[in-house]
């Protein structure tokens, strides 16, 4: 693969070279050619641990060649761009740019990079019951404990991104053209995959795990002038596919999760879906996705309308599960007088995903006391969901130093089957803006902003996060038994959760101050106050400020000199929720 | 049993660069940027459990009323702090009209003062680089 990616890259700029030569064999007095080569090479010296100050880097302590290249070309009609850079053989930058008149343009882009990543040692994932009075003294039965089966290991990916585009004026009546883009991400490598094992206690094993990804996509169409309006069709497709091997992990014998007696194997192996076996785990789907576009813009009136359809299907190849969408939006922007204009939005979407059957093994199939249980169901999707947006913003000139603009705004969102099949929430946002411009000749600029959100049902997982006692609660489900089996306690759940806020207050302000061409400052702050009210005794709340100073010096031809400070400060309420769990 | 913790991140970035062309050949440059980051949660105050607990004692042998349910440390398990500071400098020296020389580097420093999950991260890089260009 790396050889066809070597090869799409030589090809890619085999055509931009070529169509470069044609443009500069038709260079005439006005024709101006630049190149420039550089040759060098670097050292790099890494101490301690390297992968995060080295995170882009190889990580090594060793000297390497490097190149760079530049190419400017220009005549009469043409202009034509190349810049390369070779650092080592995974960071490599390379694009190319040609345009003929307005008749031809192409741009072609090569970026590699390596990423390299840590090694979670899953040191916070080990935890046992404790009962003072249980053998051996204080631990219980319930365990949680971790294994790294690759300690030490090295995780790097190498990640290629290809991209091209190609636009061509087919004719000049009616301004007709067409359009061709393509890109491509390829990720070659290896990254931490972990696994959790619950047919005992529960054990997180960790593995190196091969990444060997490809995603490409491809984008075509046409624009046309139709009378007084600009039309245009797009067709988009992408695919991604993993052909990396699978990791695979093992799944411990069911066992009594206290005693750990043998001798409950069959009775706990029918509980769970799979036990004393190797499965193949995060498997990565085949995916793929096509979409249709049209689109169109023109003056209608006084004002300027934009709108445009899209209809798309994705498609996981590797359960054939589909989802479909269908969206519409339109623009129109109007002057109302020479000082006011209004700026209106709207769009809506709709979106179906496939349902699927779950079929599940029978709950304690062939239990001696005859109580088994069907849990196979339907997963409706929660994707399923109708959404509208729409918004007018008015915007005034109130005199040749002040600009102010107004916006109002409503959001829905409609789900149809979330938090229950057939029985969705909708999720409603009010929004209203104010921004205020002020400019005094080229010394002195400031804007202010403050948005306000209003949301009525924000998304949220429901029933998520407590579990209330069951004792004296839930009744044994096995006619003669005492037990209480883990499903039961689907019962004992409630309290939603969310992070998605029911209010939201957003400022923003920043100024430029220019005394001379010899200096500037611009100062500004941003802050963000979100809360959610709506979640019984929880306020969810999230604060952030972020005020910045920046200054630029230029006090002679020689010198320039810019600093700055950003502080960025972000603060969370939330709550932590401990299980007091006594079987 | 839960509570509800205030979780804060505080990031500070300062940062400073010049350029100086002191001769018609001669063009140098240089940044210094400085980095802190901190995020912490504050302590964890849970409610008496003794409520819960009585319903929970059920079992024989099984006595939670002598576990500890202050959780004094829990808050820390997730502090996070570094310190990031990276300087770069280089420049460069016409020696003909079509022929340039060019040096220039860099060094960052990150100082982990929290480990966490991936362990002690402290470390640095130095990268030093030179060159001719050649203009056609």
């Amino acid at each position: 693969m790396k050889r066809n990616a070597i090869f799409a890259v030589a090809i890619g700029f085999a055509l931009l070279l070529t169509l470069a030569s044609s443009a500069i064999a038709g260079e005439d007095n006005e024709t101006v050619n630049k190149y420039s080569l550089w040759i060098g090479g670097h050292y790099t010296d890494f101490s301690d641990y390297t992968k995060k100050v080295g995170e882009y880097d190889l990580g090594n302590s060793e000297g390497l060649p490097e190149f760079a290249g530049k190419l400017f070309s220009r005549s009469s009609n043409s202009i034509f761009k190349l810049y390369g850079h070779y650092y080592d053989d995974q960071n490599i930058y390379g694009v190319a740019n040609a345009t003929v008149s307005d008749k031809f343009k192409a741009a072609f882009m090569y970026r590699s990079l390596v990423h390299r990543s840590g090694q979670d040692m899953l040191a916070n994932l080990n935890a046992r019951e404790f009962y003072p009075n249980a053998p051996p003294p204080g631990l219980g039965g319930k365990t949680l404990t971790h294994e790294i089966l690759d300690p030490g290991a090295d995780y790097d990916v190498h990640r290629q991104e290809i991209l091209s585009k190609m636009e061509v004026l087919l004719s000049e009546r009616n301004n007709v053209r067409m359009m061709a883009a393509h890109r491509s991400i390829l990720k070659d490598g290896t990254t931490q995959k972990m696994s959790n094992d619950h047919c005992y206690g529960c054990h997180t094993t960790s593995r190196t795990g091969k990444v060997e990804t490809r995603q490409h996509q491809l984008e075509t169409g046409i624009d046309a002038d139709v009378k007084d309006f600009n039309v245009g069709y797009r067709f988009g497709y992408r695919h991604f596919q993993s052909n990396g091997p699978d990791a695979y992990g093992y799944w411990s014998e069911a066992k009594h999760p206290g005693s750990n007696d043998p001798k409950w194997a069959p009775e706990f192996g029918s509980r769970v879906l799979f036990d004393d076996t190797t499965l193949a785990f995060g498997v990565l789907p085949e995916t793929e996705k096509m979409s249709h576009k049209v689109r169109l813009k023109g003056d209608v009136g006084k004002g300027n309308l934009a709108g445009s359809f899209v209809y798309s299907r994705a498609e996981n190849k590797s359960t054939t599960l589909t989802t479909d969408a269908y969206a519409g939006a339109a623009r129109y922007a109007v002057p109302l007088s020479p000082k006011m204009r209004l700026l209106a939005k709207m769009s809506m979407r709709r979106v179906t995903a496939d349902d699927p059957f779950i079929d599940l093994p029978t709950f304690r199939a062939g239990a001696a006391d005859g109580n088994e249980k069907d849990f196979d169901y339907i997963r409706y999707s929660t994707l399923d969901r109708s959404e509208f947006k729409a918004s007018a913003e008015l915007i005034t000139r109130v005199n040749p130093r002040w600009t102010l603009a107004l916006l109002g705004g409503y959001e829905m969102t409609n789900r149809d089957d979330y938090v229950a099949y057939d029985d969705g929430t909708k999720t409603k946002k009010m929004i209203g803006q104010a921004k205020l411009r002020f400019r005094k000749g080229l010394r002195y600029s400031s804007y202010l902003k403050y948005r306000f959100e209003s949301i009525s049902d924000p998304f949220v997982s429901a029933r998520g996060l407590f579990e209330s006692s069951g004792y004296g609660v839930l009744v044994p489900a096995v006619s003669g038994s005492s037990w209480i089996f883990y499903w039961q306690r689907e019962a004992l759940r409630y309290q939603d959760i969310t992070s998605m806020p029911t209010q939201v207050h957003n400022f923003e302000w920043r100024s430029t101050w220019q005394p001379s061409k010899t200096y500037s400052l611009n100062l500004g702050v941003k802050g963000k106050l979100d809360k959610n009210g709506d979640l019984d005794s929880l306020d969810v709340e999230h604060t952030s400020l972020v005020p910045h100073a920046y200054l630029n010096l230029m006090p002679n031809m020689k010198w320039t000199v810019t600093t700055g400070y950003t502080y960025n400060y972000d603060k969370s309420r939330i709550p932590i929720a401990i299980a007091l769990f006594d079987g | 049993m839960y509570t509800m913790v205030d979780y804060e991140s505080k990031v500070h970035n300062v940062y400073f660069s010049a350029s100086f062309l002191p001769t018609e050949k001669l063009k140098l440059y240089g940044t210094v940027a400085y980095n802190k980051a901190e995020a912490a949660m504050a302590e964890i105050v849970m409610p008496d459990p003794t409520a819960q607990l009585t319903n929970l004692n059920y079992t024989s042998g099984h006595d939670l009323n002598e576990s500890d349910f202050t959780f004094e440390e829990m808050h820390t398990y997730s502090d996070l702090a570094y310190k990031y500071l990276n300087f770069e400098f280089g420049g460069s020296y016409k020696l003909a009209e079509t022929v340039t020389f060019t040096l220039d580097g860099g060094y960052a420093d990150l100082t982990d003062d929290a480990p966490y999950v991936y362990g002690d991260e402290t470390g640095s890089m130095l990268m030093v680089r030179s060159g001719i260009m050649v203009t056609f």
